[in-house]
């Protein structure tokens, strides 16, 4: 029963982290509060809106039980604006959304797929870590929840475009130590170029592996020595 | 601290614990996906989350016979978010499973290693799994074939030579990581590269860097992703 797959995580299991993300929806039928393994759902009363995970929101969708309220930034208006960016700026990606104020240290840090950057309230200027996939899932099952779904769809194919020429532009940057700076980065993104980013860097490693070698053992010699030059002025 | 923090806090506070737990399996599940080596086993959180998924099975049990257009359709969605609870799981015990197949020598020495302190490599069940599957597995060998070896060579585990027989993972593979609150410099051995992780930043870099943060495995100021 071992996983036969290799490490690093497939599409369908992006699809289904970012179906853990909260969306906005109006729903179009009261329904109870349930006690979910995940937590309580508050009850459903149209028209107010709620926010749902994602995977419950095309549950009710698709049974037309609500409406989905697609995220602030997933319209002409913000896509246009983030397009632009990303082609302007042709070494970076787009900036993620700004990060919700820093929890006290005792408490679990929260990071996507819950961070609530995909709700009809969410800041409108940044692409959330789950962008490709999310609006993939919402113009696939609620394209008459948008106001314009072609052009979205447009918008989202041109963002795509750019952002692979980058992540293959960052190819250029990889070396055998890695370290290599990738804000902004989307899931399916991290999930495609992982195997070639990977590959590049570890093979690079194994050519350098004998000389990285050396060095190590040049450090520890080395701070064997300043060990040993201490313990002399001690002596002293 | 101004008065964003000081709502912050309550509002993380006031998460229930149920969420609390499927924020950490997921990060758990993702990690032990990604990462070369097996992550110790997140015992307290796995004991409450399976308790809760067989509360719910019965809870589900009981009301198949219900009828009623209304609980049927809070069926179906109890139900569904309940598979996907038990897909988390299993994918979590299957990747393990793999590694523990991988390397079984060098987990097994790893868990020896690591039972006095607070966190245990294997779960009980993964510890039975893997020593009568060691004890299947060389009882195989010896009688087909290392029984006939000179007594020098039978052994699986052999470390003499200034090569070991015991294979590992590969702790210098890149791996995607996100820094969950500020960690500062950080240093890859062996090279020239430092650099500064702060909260948020995605990096791409070798898992023996950052494994002493990363979450499971260390302090858990950095997922990977």
């Amino acid at each position: 029963m071992a996983l036969p797959l290799p490490p690093g995580l497939t599409p369908p299991e992006i699809a289904f982290l970012c179906e853990m993300e909260l969306v906005t929806v109006i729903p179009r039928q009261r329904l109870e509060g349930l006690e979910l393994l995940g937590g309580r759902v508050k009850p459903l009363n149209p028209p107010h809106r709620t926010s749902l995970p994602l995977w419950l929101a095309l549950l009710l969708k698709r049974q037309r039980r609500a409406n989905i309220l697609p995220p602030s930034w997933l319209n002409t208006h913000s896509l246009t604006a983030i397009l632009d960016h990303e082609t302007d700026h042709d070494e970076t990606f787009s900036p993620p959304p700004r990060l919700p104020p820093q929890s006290s240290n005792n408490t679990l840090p929260i990071s996507p797929p819950f961070l609530s950057n995909n709700t009809s309230d969410a800041a409108p200027d940044a692409l959330p870590y789950h962008w490709l996939e999310l609006g993939e899932m919402l113009l696939e099952a609620a394209s008459d929840d948008f106001e314009d779904p072609d052009n979205v769809r447009k918008l989202l194919r041109g963002l795509r475009e750019v952002r692979m020429a980058k992540l293959r532009s960052y190819v250029e940057k990889l070396d055998a130590a890695g370290g290599v700076k990738m804000n902004g980065i989307g899931g399916m993104e991290v999930g495609e170029g992982r195997a070639f980013v990977m590959g590049v860097i570890d093979g690079l490693r194994k050519i350098a592996a004998s000389r990285e070698q050396q060095r190590k053992d040049r450090d520890r010699d080395g701070m064997e020595e300043g060990d040993y030059d201490d313990d002399e002025m001690e002596m002293q | 601290m101004d008065i964003d923090d000081l709502l912050a806090e309550v509002v993380v506070d006031a998460t229930p614990r149920e969420t609390r737990d499927l924020h950490e399996l997921t990060r758990s599940w993702v990690a032990e996906r990604v990462a070369p080596e097996l992550l110790p086993w997140p015992a307290d959180l796995m004991d409450r989350v399976l308790e809760r998924i067989r509360k719910q099975i019965e809870l589900v049990e009981d009301q198949t016979g219900n009828m009623d257009p209304k609980t049927n359709f809070e069926l179906i969605i109890i139900q569904t978010e309940l598979e996907r609870f038990k897909f988390l799981v299993r994918s979590l015990l299957r990747a393990r499973i793999k590694k523990i197949d991988a390397h079984p020598l060098h987990v097994q020495a790893l868990h020896a290693a690591s039972l006095n302190t607070p966190q245990p490599l294997f779960s009980p069940s993964e510890h039975q799994y893997l020593t009568s599957h060691q004890t299947l597995l060389s009882t195989h060998y010896s009688s087909s074939f290392l029984g006939q070896f000179p007594v020098s060579l039978q052994r699986l585990d052999d470390t003499t030579g200034g090569i070991s027989m015991i294979d590992k993972p590969d702790e210098d593979k890149a791996v995607f990581a996100r820094a969950l609150r500020d960690i500062g410099d950080i240093f890859v051995e062996g090279t020239d590269r430092r650099f500064e992780m702060k909260r948020g930043d995605v990096w791409v870099v070798r898992w023996s860097a950052i494994r002493q943060w990363v979450v499971g495995a260390g302090t858990g100021d950095v997922e990977l992703i």
